[in-house]
């Protein structure tokens, strides 16, 4: 998947933040604070074809139902897209 | 976020946020300047690119989100875009102060590529003559130009106005620029003494009297703010003054507090040659710690230890004007030579400031009264 943006992922006091530089600052002020799973996320979408793989790969990682694991990946990607960061 | 990760940093002891002086070196001469230097040999003692980019890593990886690029004027540098931009690809928010005499083409395309989360441009004045008096180079045009280039690309930018006796009466003119250029705008009449260069405590040969500055300071408020809004300063004021004379606990003959602000608890200054700070405004004692020799790490360590032990004077604790004073640890220290004594200077500017707002607002309100 692509992400359209420039953002660098930061890790700052054990939570996860993504400060946006290049044409990313030029849209977003300040920095997206997310939960692990969603810095694990992020790190995996460039290599991911689709929704479906990332789910994938959030239950070989992580202890957690499918149904769960769409339903965060869901959720992050939705967030993501509504931004059209995605 | 910022407030929350400052507080965060601070009870973790992580560097949030910086500035790194990248040089003492400016092409203005300002009366009043606290920090600039130009000597033969200066450049060389810098700290290179490289070094600053190491430097950035190292703290990145420590905590800092929030960088502040400053000088002297930074911009006097050829490879400032080079230190800019890989300062922002480690995924640092970066703001840049400058006096906007020297933008130019590169830079701006520079900061097109990758916007600063904000350029803090100073303004000196409205004409080329308050230029060349306060700051001995007009570039006064040069610099409105290149403010609205800034403000035509989209680019943040906030002015800093700071008044002394050699451009107060343009205050009039600077406010004008403002309003028309858009640009939100913060201004100052105090003027910390130059201790860094002189040595000397409690000078300043470009600044006001303690009783003007006060004076002035209440004037720019009285210009700047929406009637209702410098009402309710004046208001804040006297409130302010009847909490903290009916607070039991304002002791005046105990210890005094530590640092208020998040200097050396979760912000650093670095000076030009790798001096690492709680504050830039401070002195920079002899055994001030030296990232080139110690590493950032050990040098942040000490900053912390520093600040941690730093005590204000115990006689602010019971002042009926200290929530509106802007006295510090750095002012007391730049004022007097030491943390723990009253600053005179700054009490009497505080108590001109607040007489003179109240005495506005008092016919601001016989005026709507009529």
């Amino acid at each position: 998947m692509t992400i359209r943006y420039e953002f660098v992922k930061r890790e700052i006091a054990g939570e996860y933040f993504l400060v946006p530089i290049g044409n990313a600052a030029k849209k977003f002020t300040g920095m997206f604070a997310m939960n692990e799973v969603g810095a694990f996320i992020w790190d995996i979408l460039p290599d991911a074809e689709n929704d479906r793989a990332v789910v994938k790969r959030i239950l070989e990682e992580y202890e957690v139902t499918p149904e769960a694991a769409e339903a965060d990946v869901r959720e992050f990607l939705d967030k993501l897209r509504e931004m059209e960061i995605l | 976020m910022s407030a929350y990760l400052h507080s965060r940093g601070a009870a973790l002891g992580l560097p949030i946020s910086g500035t790194f002086e990248l040089t003492a070196r400016c092409n203005f001469n300002c009366r009043m300047c606290y920090v600039h230097q130009n000597g033969p040999d200066l450049a060389e003692k810098e700290l290179t690119a490289a070094e600053w980019l190491e430097i950035g890593k190292t703290a990145r990886d420590m905590g800092m989100v929030f960088l502040l690029l400053t000088g002297g004027e930074p911009l006097l540098r050829p490879d400032f875009p080079e230190i800019y931009t890989g300062l922002v690809k480690l995924g640092l928010i970066v703001s840049v102060n400058t006096n906007a005499s020297l933008y130019n083409e590169k830079i701006r395309q520079t900061f097109l590529c990758y916007p600063p989360a904000r350029i803090n441009v100073s303004l000196y004045g409205g004409s080329e003559e308050t230029y060349g008096r306060l700051c001995g180079n007009a570039s006064f045009e040069k610099v409105v130009k290149n403010l609205r280039s800034m403000k035509e690309d989209g680019l943040q930018v906030k002015l800093n106005v700071s008044l002394t006796p050699y451009n107060a009466g343009d205050m009039k003119k600077i406010d004008a620029i403002s309003r028309e250029i858009g640009l939100q705008t913060k201004s100052t009449a105090y003027m910390y003494p130059p201790i860094r260069l002189t040595g000397k405590t409690g000078e300043n040969a470009g600044r006001f009297t303690a009783e003007e500055a006060g004076r002035v300071m209440a004037e720019w408020d009285a210009l700047r703010d929406p009637e209702e809004e410098f009402l309710r300063r004046a208001e804040n004021f006297r409130q302010n003054r009847k909490a903290i004379e009916a607070d039991e606990c304002a002791d005046a003959n105990g210890t005094g507090e530590g640092i208020r602000c998040r200097a050396g608890r979760s912000a650093f200054w670095m000076t030009w040659d790798g001096r690492l700070m709680p504050c830039g405004t401070m002195p920079v004692e002899e055994d001030a710690p030296d990232v080139r020799r110690e590493g950032f790490g050990t040098a942040w360590k000490r900053v912390r230890e520093y600040a941690a032990a730093v005590r204000t004077p115990s006689a602010c604790r019971g002042c009926p004007d200290r929530e509106n004073c802007p006295a510090c640890a750095a002012v007391c220290k730049c004022e007097t030579g030491k943390f723990d004594e009253k600053p005179c200077y700054l009490c009497e500017m505080t108590r001109s400031r607040i007489r003179t707002v109240l005495r506005i607002a008092d016919e601001m309100e016989r005026n709507r009264e009529k």
